[in-house]
């Protein structure tokens, strides 16, 4: 496998604190590496070490198979970068901030349209950014990391503080990035829905350690969704349905499936509905994050 | 490089730059206005005797602080909405991004400095001077003042990377800079407190034979040593810069 980026054992103390321990990062070519983790896991550390913004301990980075602290500057030309909170200029314009890193990028002019285009921002193009929603001001920052064409793109938590329109919006946009673009994204985020919509590898990241990392196909198996039912008799019906050879285990006042397939689903209710059974719910219990994590981090001790 | 300084002065065009860079002028200016030449000594040159009125809290007083304000500002639109990690996420080099910010604030000191002999021009031809104009000592005082501003922008810069506050910044420098009239008149501390350098340079002393009115020794040692001080030492401190 190709991977854009790959970092060895890579550690950042802040004082006796660890915030990024011993971290094998690898996001495959042309993949979107859902870097997920919870607030203060150590991200932001992480990306902002694979920017040479910060000296890592010990470990190293490699990026496009070059070594990060011989070969910053080549690297860096085709890396685009959007860190934690947005960066800009409050006293220009949307326009000028981009006006000041293309000019250090030295890409054509016509690429502040294009960008701006891109993020939807073409109409305030000529307001100071002062003014700007939070959104507004993502989005922007969103357009200066895409402003070189990067190879590879770094979205630190990109869809903070949008509405869910522009959420949405943004999703696509990165979404479209890999096939059209030849682009390798890294998105992180805090939230497992987010990932689980855009990424197509994950890693997962809890206090600076990787506790797993793998396809988003694998990271699915893990956090596999519940369906539960409750019905008037759950006795009966959990009797029922193990004689018909479903499986199903029973759980507090309801039943709980193991299948899940919409297929086997319909297929269950039908059998409820013409034996007579009434179904009061059926609900579809998300883990949350936090369980996803446990489970992970319980695994990770077992291997 | 070029791309650089381009940016960086793009980015400072955009703001009120130009309010700041005149305050000093005017008020040297001002000063030149209300200065009566018919008080100072007969034998002195018109031309010399208004430059050093003007001196006295043009270099005293507002060059070290004007310095210190574009220091600040130049730092400041980095440091308010995190500009530094945008920047410095770019394909460029801290060193070059420092040597940018420090050629540019050189480069608008002086400016100021030709504005302030502008003002010193204007001065002279609405009252009408009847004596010649001692070229060679006003450029000696202009450019000297201009070299004396090396080492004291070389550590306001580097206080201003510091300070993620533009006030906090700003009140240090009003704080050496105060001092500097008192400072100024010692021969021991004098010559070596960056903030007093600009006035000790721009000070019209007689006939020196020396390039500016500081004896080359002296420049080259004190201004000279501290300036590569300043520099190094800033330098390092933003290679350091976590952002
Ligand atoms: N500049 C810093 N100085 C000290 N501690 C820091 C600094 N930056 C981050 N940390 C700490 O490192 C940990 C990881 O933070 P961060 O990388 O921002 O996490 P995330 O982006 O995943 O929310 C946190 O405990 C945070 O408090
Ligand atoms: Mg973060």
């Amino acid at each position: 496998m190709e991977y854009v980026v790959e970092t060895k054992k890579l550690t950042k103390k802040f004082g006796i604190e660890y915030a990024v321990a011993d971290l094998d990062l690898k996001i495959p070519k042309g993949e979107i590496y859902g870097f997920l983790g919870p607030n203060g896991a150590g991200k932001t550390t992480t990306i902002r070490l694979l920017l040479g913004l910060m000296r890592q301990n010990t470990g190293t980075i490699k990026i496009f198979n070059k070594d990060l602290n011989s070969t910053r500057l080549e690297i860096l030309k085709k890396v685009g970068s959007l860190v934690e909170n947005p960066s800009y200029y409050g006293h220009l314009t949307a326009r000028e901030n981009l006006e000041t890193l293309r000019k250090i990028h030295g890409a054509p002019k016509q690429r502040i349209d294009d960008v701006l285009d891109i993020v939807r921002l073409s109409d305030v193009g000529n307001k100071k950014v002062k003014g700007f929603s939070l959104g507004m001001k993502q989005r922007l920052g969103i357009a200066a990391s895409l402003l070189n064409n990067p190879e590879l793109l770094i979205l630190d938590e990109p869809t903070n503080g949008l509405d869910p329109s522009g959420i949405i919006e943004i999703r696509n946009l990165i979404k479209r990035l890999p096939s059209e673009y030849g682009m390798t994204v890294l998105i992180s985020s805090h939230l497992l829905s987010e990932i689980d919509q855009i990424a197509t590898s994950v890693g997962v990241i809890s206090k600076g350690k990787m506790i797993f990392q793998d396809s988003i196909e694998e990271m699915r198996m893990l956090s596999q969704q519940k369906i539960s039912l409750k019905l008037d008799d759950n006795e009966k019906a959990w009797r029922f349905l193990s004689s018909k050879g479903v499986k199903v285990e029973p759980e507090n006042d309801c039943l709980a499936l193991v299948e899940q397939s919409d297929q086997e689903i319909a297929h269950v209710i039908r059998m409820l509905v013409e034996n007579n059974f009434s179904i009061y719910r059926v609900e579809e219990e998300k883990r949350s994050l936090e369980d996803t994590f446990l489970q992970m981090t319980m695994e990770e001790k077992a291997v | 490089m070029v791309s650089l300084l381009r940016s960086e002065w793009y980015k400072l065009r955009k703001s009120k730059i130009v309010y700041i860079l005149l305050v000093g002028p005017v008020v040297g200016l001002i000063i030149g206005i209300f200065t009566n030449i018919d008080m100072l000594p007969l034998e002195m040159n018109q031309w010399v005797g208004t430059l050093m009125m003007m001196n006295l809290t043009y270099a005293l007083l507002f060059l070290p602080l004007i310095t210190g304000v574009l220091a600040g500002m130049i730092c400041k639109y980095e440091h308010d909405a995190g500009g530094w990690k945008q920047l410095l996420a770019l394909p460029v080099t801290r060193g070059k991004v420092f040597v940018a910010k420090y050629f540019l604030l050189m480069l608008l000191i002086l400016a100021i400095q030709v504005f302030y002999l502008v003002s010193l021009l204007g001065i002279g031809f609405a009252k009408g001077f009847t004596d010649t104009f001692p070229i060679e000592v006003v450029w000696k005082s202009i450019l000297g003042g201009w070299v004396a501003t090396l080492p004291l922008a070389s550590l306001q810069l580097w206080m201003s990377m510091m300070f993620k506050s533009f006030a906090a910044s700003f009140s240090v420098n009003v704080i050496f800079t105060l001092p500097t009239i008192v400072i100024v008149n010692s021969e021991r501390f004098g010559p070596y407190y960056p903030w007093a350098q600009p006035f000790s340079m721009m000070y019209l002393s007689g006939d020196t034979n020396d390039i500016f009115f500081v004896p080359w020794d002296h420049l080259l040692t004190v201004v000279g040593g501290s300036f590569i001080a300043f520099f190094v030492a800033g330098f390092i401190y933003f290679q350091r810069k976590a952002v």
